[in-house]
């Protein structure tokens, strides 16, 4: 199916949702463009799946407005479900169905011609690896199987835009790894692909340009190689005893501004780089400071991640959530 | 034609769960014949009372037992559409374009045939109990309309509380809902026999009405009832009205479930 307007596939202006007292999105301003993957990145209660639900016309926005594949997603929501495959988070599957009934009904509801339903149900059960269990019932599927026929199920009506809601969530890395490579595929054949996800390297892997939602807010966008760049030095990480902590603290701000890191760890934004390393080490040395661990890394995600926000994404259940 | 084809596709989820999983559609089947059984054989002197429409106890009894399965079978849509919306499987429903309408015809059409499948079970053990249709085919079909009727009623009250609360606090509301309108009404006895607030409240609900449809094949010839006209049109009045409602409580709920 095709866009009936020449506006990028997705653009959300705007766009805010509370509930009650909570705002889980605060006025995002959002584009998509014609045959990106692109990358919505965020710790739970961030407002990801709040920010999907809304695109794919299952909530109403409290304010703001977006289109999808040139349409409104509250005055022209049946054209924008016309347009749009969605798998969302926890592949809802009624267990009692199998693969090809599951397919069948989706056809069905999506208008698609009875004589070319059995067709496509078979190719895309092909694709996705799921033919020899097609007429399996769900409820025997294990979950890299419910997540495939669950994309498989987005893509019977060939949508132009495809939400995939944190995919790989729960998925083991082999799994993951099939599935990275089908939406590779989806995208090369055109498909405009939003994509949100708890995990950085899914994002790094697989998005052209990504977004950073914390607390209902975009804090950054960009493509991940200009975020990475933007947040410039390289952190070096240490770990030192519990003791030596503010002592190690004190003489690392003097190499760079401090960053933030999972408890127990120090981080310092390290100006002139690996070569300022083993000076560092001395100065450490001097100070009497045993370090039990260090680690340079080069500028990554989390780091963008932690520069927009003040807090890490790894390790981030911990962080203060929105709701 | 699309919308034919949604509704036909999931109502054919809604049976094919009877085969898949024949443990949750037992109940259906056993309660209204235990119903039946149960009040015909323990209150079968009720027939002793002056004027009492039929002189076989199960006569009366064999209605109420369909009309509480067909009620509770209706609900039961209700109970299903939680577990969906609560799975998630429901989103995957209202994400694609088919009509919302369709996205109640079909289940509501699946637990239809639920109900036929009941209601002639419950007739066919009425028959061999002794239940006696006086009425004929009329008879017969009167008591089916009554039972499609208030499944189709019950239904649109399920579906809408569960697109109200989205979770199993509306299963409590629609249980104790259809007890409330089933009991307090000429469910046990005739309104004749009932005095003070009962009656009132007995005559005013509509469940009455439907009653009256569903026995008057089934009370005897000499009934004021018996397939009177005055019994048939109240009881259709009162199936059209409370379907069109409930099933508009539904529609409406459907729509604010993105708000």
């Amino acid at each position: 199916m095709n866009n009936t307007s020449s506006t990028a596939p997705i653009v959300a202006e705007n766009l805010s949702r509370h509930f009650g007292e909570v705002k889980a999105v605060d006025g995002i301003n959002l584009t998509v463009n014609q045959g990106e993957i692109f990358g919505f990145l965020g710790p739970n209660g961030a407002g990801k799946s709040t920010v999907v639900r809304i695109l794919t016309t299952l909530l109403r926005p409290t304010s703001g407005t977006a289109r999808v594949a040139g349409f409104d997603v509250v005055k022209q929501a049946d054209q924008v479900r016309r347009n749009i495959g969605v798998a969302l988070q926890d592949a809802a599957i009624d267990p009692l169905m199998s693969g090809y009934e599951l397919l069948e009904l989706q056809a069905v509801l999506y208008g698609i011609a009875a004589n070319k339903m059995k067709q496509r149900a078979n190719e895309l059960l092909e694709r996705v690896g799921l033919t020899a269990a097609a007429d399996r019932r769900v409820s025997t599927y294990s979950g890299g199987m419910r997540r495939r026929l669950d994309l498989a199920l987005s893509l019977i009506h060939q949508p132009a835009v495809l939400f995939l809601d944190e995919p790989t969530t729960g998925l083991d890395p082999m799994s993951r790894l099939t599935l990275w490579e089908e939406v590779r595929r989806l995208n090369s054949e055109g498909t405009t692909v939003m994509l949100t996800t708890q995990y950085l390297e899914e994002a790094d892997q697989l998005a052209d340009r990504i977004a950073i939602i914390d607390h209902g807010h975009i804090v950054r966008e960009g493509k991940p190689s200009d975020l990475k760049r933007s947040v410039g030095d390289p952190t070096l990480l240490i770990n030192v005893s519990r003791q030596q902590m503010d002592q190690a603290k004190l003489v690392l701000s003097a190499f760079g501004d401090m960053r933030p890191t999972a408890e127990g760890t120090l981080g310092v934004g390290l100006k002139g780089g690996a070569e300022r390393v083993a000076e560092v080490v001395r100065a450490l040395d001097e100070a009497n400071i045993v370090v039990e661990h260090l680690e340079l890394n080069q500028p990554s995600l989390d780091d963008v991640f932690a520069d927009a926000t003040g807090y890490r994404l790894e390790g981030a259940d911990n962080a203060p959530q929105a709701g | 034609m699309t919308t034919t084809r949604s509704v036909g596709i999931l109502a054919t989820r809604s049976v094919r769960t009877i085969r898949r999983l024949p443990s949750a559609f037992f109940p259906a089947l056993a309660m209204p014949i235990f119903n039946m059984v149960v009040f015909a054989g323990t209150f079968f002197a009720i027939t002793q009372i002056p004027n009492f429409p039929t002189d076989r106890s199960i006569n009366w009894y064999m209605p109420l037992g369909i009309m509480m399965g067909a009620a509770f079978g209706g609900v039961g849509l209700g109970f299903t559409t939680i577990r969906d919306i609560e799975t998630g499987f429901y989103d995957r429903l209202r994400m694609s374009p088919t009509s919302r309408l369709s996205l109640i015809l079909g289940p509501l059409t699946g637990t239809l045939i639920r109900v036929l499948l009941m209601t002639t079970l419950v007739i066919v053990i009425g028959i061999v109990l002794g239940a006696r249709f006086t009425g004929g085919l009329l008879g017969v079909l009167c008591l089916y309309i009554s039972a499609l009727g208030i499944a189709t009623t019950g239904a649109g009250w399920g579906l809408g509380l569960a697109f109200k609360f989205k979770d199993m606090r509306g299963a409590a509301i629609m249980q104790l809902s259809i007890f409330l309108v089933m009991f307090l009404s000429s469910a046990q006895v005739p309104l004749e026999v009932m005095s003070g607030w009962l009656h009132t409240v007995a005559r005013i609900n509509p469940a009455t009405n439907i009653l009256r449809l569903a026995r008057v094949g089934l009370v005897n010839e000499s009934s004021a009832d018996y397939l009177s006209w005055n019994a048939i049109w109240g009881g259709l009045v009162a199936v059209v009205v409370m379907s069109v409602l409930c099933l508009g409580f539904a529609l409406r709920n459907l729509q604010k479930l993105s708000d």
